[in-house]
């Protein structure tokens, strides 16, 4: 905590330049509300772009128009370039939109914001257990002497057969509601803190993997050498202390037993109305596939990391990748020299990505579009067996049957409803016939389709019509529609 | 009347007559047209892996070499280089088109490659993706002076169009939600890996040779501001 070291961290670690910025307030409550809560590691440009869009809008509804002036894509842009550092801009293999995630410090600067709002208390004596717990592993796992770990040993059994006989007395000492809380607090503390570590965790993988290629592409020495180097590096990344420790982590949580215990036992503690009343964020119960979620992440990109690793230190493209870069500079400075007089012209070939083979006869050639004439064409007989059920199938009204049914019912009476005229007369050929008779209702009077009949439509009375019909199925079933009135008249 | 009926069964009876080898023939068609991209046909590669020598046996009868590379996941057909003229071998013609390039064109060829080998040096990442006023800026400093701004950015722009063609550039697909003005200027590339195996020692040697040639040209010539040049450079 020197000043020099501050004064360098004030001017160059992003936290810091983020609770520095004007914009914190804006950073820290956007990306914790996006990023942290919901426990995302991943977000593509379009949907994070459109979620600070909304904030941005809303931000301004409240505190002026003028308040965040430029536009959401231009923010993530400012946040993620590398003289900020507060998210992180890559593109995913597969996909052609950028993705962004929270950088670790982005991630610690919004946890050490999150503490300045008050806890209800600060339980201390959950942490000094845990404290006391570390220890005690510590001293058991390091201790070689077979007799004092014995001893050890038979000091736990001594204390717990003590438990079980105080149990078995009836004596069951409960933890206190205060007690309950503080160890749940601290739970979900530590719970969320691991969630954060992942991204550090991540980012120090990164940081490994940029330190192993730096050095491999500074090698100046022989290439033996420069093997035993990149043997010794192969696996700098999963046998670093962070790549044993993730791994302990991931073998622990991968297994199905410790799953079943975790979930178990949390559902238990948020049953608890001491725990209840603390209102754990809901997320807690699944804090555990949370935990899975972002351990998958990490251990992605590692094994992305290691691969990309292999390729890199692929001898033969590393030493290509050398002189190549020896070769550019030469090429720089030629090309600086030619600035004011580029060369015109073709200055190089290079291979076409494959062969283009444009046979001749491929082309289409032209055909001048013939019309068919079909009337010069001879019908023959042909021997297909053709359904030509179909053709006859559609339906035809014969407008003559109805207008003869009405004239005949007309016959009888000087007018009669479309209604009572179908009663008498029953709909065979369902809608399509009834849309006929409604044709010949509303047909010119000069013209004959009624032969000299009329026909008035009363618009204030609604009749219903029924009609039996068939549906796809083949059943009979009852249609019915409702029309103004039709009344046909001689 | 019989005749619709044999026309077919000699369709049906071809496949069968054909030699049995779909995926020898297809792998060769697809390697003749153009790279074969692992990601982009995880199957088609898995075929390569195992027909290996059959592809290079066959592809040898064209004079093509098949290259292959495991650890980026592409691979393509080459042309054999051109027998040696002393020989009195007859020259055939070329399967695989060799593309003239400009001066601004195996510039930026150039200057990706460079982008690309200290992207690799840099980071686990494998996609190098740049905008296009990064890549200006990359072009910019070879420029004359004079040039003005509107006028390096036309000039990088049909650059950038004849490296897209060429198929070491793929300009990304724009965002839906960003840049519905200034979509242009917000265009994104990505550097396709496979530049490394066109561009790559033997290319860049022969670019830096020909450079020279232009220099030792463009000075001994006596030109004026070339003999200028070269007086003030002693």
């Amino acid at each position: 905590m020197e000043h020099a070291t501050l004064a360098m961290l004030r001017e160059r670690h992003p936290a810091w330049r983020l609770l520095a910025s004007a914009h914190a307030p804006l950073l820290a409550s956007f990306l914790h509300r996006v990023f942290v809560a919901p426990n995302v590691r991943v977000m593509n440009e379009a949907d994070l772009a459109e979620a600070l869009e909304d904030e941005l809008y809303a931000l301004r509804e409240q505190i002026g128009a003028d308040a965040y002036p430029k536009a959401a894509s231009e923010y993530l842009n400012d946040w993620a370039a590398p003289d900020k550092g507060w998210l992180r801009k890559f593109y995913k293999p597969g996909t052609d939109e950028a993705q962004f995630e929270l950088t670790p410090a982005t991630e610690k600067a919004v946890a050490w914001l999150l503490s300045l709002i008050e806890r209800p208390f600060v339980g201390t004596e959950s942490r000094l257990l845990t404290l006391f717990a570390l220890l005690e592993q510590i001293s058991d796992g390091t201790e070689a002497d077979p007799v004092k770990r014995l001893d050890e040993l038979r000091k736990k059994r001594d204390a717990l057969d003590a438990e079980i006989a105080r149990v078995q007395a009836g004596e069951l000492p409960l933890l206190d509601d205060t007690a309950v809380k503080d160890r749940f607090q601290q739970f979900q503390q530590l719970a969320r803190e691991l969630l954060a570590d992942f991204r550090e965790v991540e980012h120090n993988f990164r940081l490994l993997d940029r330190k192993v290629r730096e050095k491999i592409a500074l090698w100046d020495g022989s290439k033996g050498a420069l093997l035993d180097q990149i043997m010794g590096e192969r696996d700098a990344i999963s046998d670093s202390d962070q790549g044993r420790s993730f791994r302990g982590f991931w073998d622990f949580l991968l297994s199905s037993r410790r799953q079943e215990e975790l979930a178990e036992r949390l559902d238990r503690a948020l049953a608890l109305p001491a725990v209840a009343a603390l209102k754990p964020e809901p997320r807690m119960r699944r804090v555990h596939h949370d935990w899975l979620e972002a351990g998958e992440h990490t251990q992605r990109t590692v094994a992305q990391l290691s691969q990309q690793m292999r390729r890199f230190l692929d001898d033969r493209a590393f030493l290509e990748n050398r002189r190549i870069l020896d070769l550019l500079r030469g090429i720089e400075s030629r090309a600086l020299g030619l600035r004011q007089a580029l060369p015109a012209g073709t200055v190089m070939h290079i291979d076409a990505m494959g062969a283009e083979i444009e046979l001749p006869l491929e082309r289409p050639l032209h055909t001048p579009s013939a019309k068919p004439l079909l009337a010069q064409l001879a019908l023959e007989v042909g021997a297909d067996e053709i359904d030509t059920a179909r053709l006859f199938d559609q339906i035809v009204v014969d407008k003559a049957r109805l207008r003869s049914a009405v004239q005949g019912a007309l016959r009888r009476q000087p007018q009669i409803t479309l209604r009572e005229l179908l009663h008498a007369e029953p709909l065979r050929q369902g809608l399509a016939e009834l849309v006929a008779y409604l044709e010949l209702a509303h047909a010119d009077p000069g013209s004959d389709a009624l032969g000299g009949l009329r026909a008035v439509v009363d618009e204030a009375v609604q009749e219903p019509i029924r009609w039996q019909a068939h549906n796809a199925a083949g059943e009979t079933v009852t249609r019915q529609a409702r029309l103004p009135r039709v009344i046909f008249t001689r | 009347m019989n005749d619709p009926l044999d026309h077919d069964l000699a369709l049906a009876a071809a496949p069968s007559a054909a030699p049995a080898a779909p995926e020898l023939s297809q792998l060769l068609l697809h390697l003749l047209k153009g790279v074969l991209y692992r990601e982009e046909d995880e199957r088609l590669w898995a075929s390569l892996l195992r027909l290996q020598a059959r592809v290079r046996e066959q592809a040898a009868v064209l004079l093509l070499d098949l290259v292959q590379d495991e650890a980026e996941g592409h691979a393509f057909l080459k042309s054999r280089p051109d027998p040696d003229e002393a020989e009195g071998a007859p020259r055939l013609p070329r399967l695989v088109a060799r593309r003239p390039l400009s001066y601004p064109v195996s510039l930026m060829l150039a200057l990706l490659r460079k982008r690309m080998a200290e992207f690799d040096a840099g980071a686990g990442d494998t996609r190098l993706v740049l905008s296009r006023d990064e890549i200006a800026e990359l072009v910019r400093v070879f420029l004359p002076d004079g040039t003005n701004e509107a006028r390096l950015i036309d000039q990088v722009d049909a650059t950038l169009s004849k490296v897209v063609e060429l198929g070491f550039l793929r300009r990304l697909k724009p965002t839906a939600g960003s840049g519905q003005t200034a979509r242009q200027e917000r265009s994104h590339y990505e550097v396709r890996r496979i530049l490394k195996a066109f561009v790559d020692a033997q290319w860049l040697a022969e670019f830096e040779a020909r450079l020279e040639g232009y220099r030792t040209a463009l000075s001994g010539s006596g030109s004026e501001p070339g003999a200028a040049r070269e007086a003030t450079d002693a």
